[in-house]
């Protein structure tokens, strides 16, 4: 049982965010303005050598591939 | 020591002891409907309300959910569920995708990312929409976009017919 978005690279996971945020982008303006508040991610992370803190990145919630 | 005495012999011992194995029973005929629980990680839509029968979505194909189902589980493709809670109420929603949970004693459990009523949608929204994601799904600068983009394609051109044949 192969699924498109498997062959295509996508995991499972993120298939569910795209389809979750296709689905809360098509909404009426007001019910629109509450659901993308659950599409925002505050995360960041900062990638640590040596010691020293790097670059603070955030979690892009639309792409979502992280790139260290 | 032949083979059938051995296995005999087994056989004998296993008797006496506790079973240490059970075979699915038989469905009770059920005296109750279909309990359905219907949730989203932000909002419980349906918490074990007995309704009579439930279409879903499933990748597998469109099912009809009744009380005694055989036991399943199906992953939702995005689309209408739509929930008969009587002769008279019926509900639909459209959910992005999740799960759907048959169980053996008459108990539904859907667990979706997003629902909503039909009504909630608005129609010029997801025309806009689509037409941009078929835009990106052809001409996007990365395979990753195109990717993505078609996927939004499928939910929206799902949603559309299925307000389109509300």
């Amino acid at each position: 049982m192969s699924f498109a978005w498997k062959a295509a690279g996508i995991s499972y996971l993120k298939y569910t965010q795209i389809c979750a945020r296709a689905v809360r982008n098509a909404l009426k303006e007001e019910q629109r303005l509450i659901a993308q508040r659950r599409d925002e991610q505050g995360l960041k992370f900062a990638k640590w050598e040596s010691g020293k803190q790097g670059e603070l990145k955030p979690i892009d919630s639309a792409m979502g591939n992280v790139s260290v | 020591m032949s083979f059938f005495t051995k296995v005999a012999r087994t056989a004998f011992n296993i008797k006496a002891r506790a079973p240490a194995r059970w075979y699915a029973t038989e469905a009770s005929a059920s005296t109750s409907g279909l309990r359905l629980s219907f949730v989203l990680p932000h909002q419980t839509i349906y918490k074990g309300v007995e309704v009579q029968q439930v279409n879903i979505a499933a990748t597998s194909g469109d099912m009809g959910i009744l009380a005694s189902h055989v036991p399943s589980i199906e992953q939702l493709r995005p689309g209408v569920v739509e929930v008969i809670e009587n002769a008279n109420a019926t509900k639909k929603f459209f959910v992005s995708g999740g799960f759907a949970i048959i169980n053996p004693n008459s108990s539904l459990d859907i667990n979706a990312v997003e629902a909503f009523p039909l009504e909630d949608f608005s129609p010029e929204a997801i025309r806009a929409n689509l037409a941009e994601a078929q835009r990106t799904a052809t001409s996007g600068s990365s395979e990753e976009e195109r990717n993505i983009a078609k996927v939004e394609v499928e939910v929206l051109e799902s949603l559309q017919s299925a307000l389109g044949s509300k």
